[in-house]
């Protein structure tokens, strides 16, 4: 989507896709906030 | 509409509503529910009952614009062409009962459930024109002020005044008349979006019919962008303008009535001529161009179809461009308006793209699903049901030893198994552990420099 409408964002974003933004669980965020992101962005 | 109810290839149910639907692309188990209409299909139409009812109610065909008896074919080009009685208006009094020839009033009739099998869906459920609030613009307080459905059916040779131009509050013809656009469109309190050009259409159609009938009525078109998109509709515009049709760019926000003559007045400017100023100026009939919008009773299919609808109501496609007739589920497309506001022609093009797309699965036969669904550790399920309420596709049972996903239905979101509890569920090629590691190997320089 980001692609499509030509959308810039900062290279440090690193995007992970899921099917559904339903199937993201707690526990991927902890575990990415535990490895030492900054923030998790849910986006649909 | 004839055609088809003569087709004996078509089925067609009317007065009836999908009241349930389940299963998947090839066999959808679908209940319709077909109202009473307390007259059997021995009824041929001729109209008989009607003469003699003596209850009446209003003609919402015609808008409410006038009466019909209780009992009534629903409008002159009916399919079938079967009296209905309105239980709400009827008497009881049995009069139709004595007139009828055929025997076909039944008052005992029940609503009839009817449970079909079939392959694909087409959802083309239609609009409704936007029911302006009380007093906006003047509508459902001052008498003149029409919707442009309503004048359309004034219009109408089969209309509730055979066609003549009258206004509502003396039946005078009106000599004045001012037609506003986007009335509950391209208004972000009410629509925020352009109903793609047909109310637009519609008011230069009227106008220009209203010009041919009374050569000497000052039409006047208040609009924010006449949108004619499409082919010969610039055209029509221009020669609507060349008839001496006056269209003015202004944004009207209130309307008053002379409570004497009942004629309207505005405040009105042509923003592209500032320099004239705001003028307040009367009018005999001013028609409100409403917005087009989803079908008033849509949300229990809504429901039934567990399909998802874009924030402006209309049902969503699975992609706008790139696939704007097919839905999320498998074998429901939609048609027409159900899907966005547009034209006649454009919603014939529609429907043809859906017929197709559903032929195209009937003939083939066989559907390719795909592997990347949810799969469950019975072991590990302690049948607590939160999947089946999380499911968007209704895909998952609930059997003796635990929950079972239908591999055909299952679109492989995932939203089951990020709720299940037990961690009962997985999703095929896209496993937690997968996401773990994905997670891991893209962090994994960060980490370091956090160490």
């Amino acid at each position: 989507m980001a692609g499509t409408i030509r959308a810039q964002y900062p290279t440090t974003i690193r995007p992970i896709r899921v099917n559904c933004t339903a199937r993201v669980t707690p526990s991927l965020i902890m575990r990415s906030i535990g490895s030492g992101a900054d923030g998790v962005l849910i986006v649909g | 509409m004839l055609d088809v109810a003569r087709n004996e290839n078509v089925k067609l149910y009317t007065y009836s509503e999908v009241s349930k639907i389940s299963g998947y692309i090839g066999n959808f188990s679908v209940e319709i529910n077909q109202r009473a209409r307390y007259v059997n299909n021995d009824c041929n139409g001729c109209g008989a009952c009607m003469d003699v009812c003596p209850a009446y109610g209003y003609n919402e065909f015609n808008q409410g614009l006038n009466p019909r008896p209780a009992i009534y074919i629903s409008f002159p080009q009916a399919v079938p062409s079967i009296a209905q009685i309105d239980m709400n208006q009827c008497i009881k009094c049995g009069l139709c009962e004595s007139v009828c020839e055929l025997e076909a009033i039944d008052f005992d009739q029940q609503p009839e459930i009817i449970k079909l099998d079939v392959g694909t869906i087409i959802v083309a459920t239609g609009w409704d024109e936007y029911i302006p609030e009380d007093g906006y613009l003047g509508y459902n307080k001052y008498d003149n002020v029409i919707t442009q459905l309503q004048l359309e059916r004034i219009l109408a040779p089969n209309g509730p005044t055979n066609g003549h131009l009258v206004r509502p509050s003396d039946g005078k013809e009106p000599k004045r008349i001012l037609f506003i656009q986007c009335v509950g469109s391209r208004d972000l309190n009410r629509n925020a979006y352009c109903s793609g050009g047909v109310c637009c259409m519609i008011s230069i159609k009227n106008s220009k019919l209203i010009k041919q009938h009374y050569p000497d009525a000052e039409i006047t078109i208040a609009y924010m962008d006449m949108r004619a998109a499409g082919k010969y509709y610039e055209e029509y515009y221009t020669a609507s303008r060349k008839e001496g049709i006056q269209y003015l760019r202004s944004n009207i926000s209130r309307v008053y009535e002379d409570p004497e003559t009942k004629n309207l007045k505005v405040l009105i400017q042509d923003t592209l001529r500032e320099t004239l100023g705001v003028k307040e100026k009367e009018y005999d009939l001013i028609i409100l161009s409403a917005a087009m919008i989803p079908d008033y009773d849509i949300s229990a299919l809504i429901k039934t179809l567990k399909l998802e609808v874009t924030p402006d109501g209309f049902f969503k496609e699975r992609h706008a461009r790139l696939e704007p007739i097919e839905t999320k589920i498998p074998g429901i497309s939609l048609a027409g308006v159900a899907q966005g506001p547009k034209s006649i022609a454009e919603s014939i093009m529609q429907a043809g793209g859906a017929a197709s797309s559903a032929g195209k699965l009937m003939k083939r036969g066989k559907y390719k699903i795909e592997l990347i669904t949810g799969e469950v550790d019975k072991e590990k399920c302690s049948k607590c049901g939160l999947c089946i309420l999380n499911c968007p596709y209704d895909a998952i049972k609930m059997v003796e030893d635990g929950a079972e996903v239908d591999e055909i239905a299952c679109r492989g979101c995932g939203s089951c198994l990020a709720n299940c509890p037990s961690e009962a569920i997985t999703l095929r090629y896209y496993r937690e552990v997968q996401y773990e590691d994905q997670i891991d190997a893209l962090l994994e320089g960060i980490k370091e420099e956090v160490a």
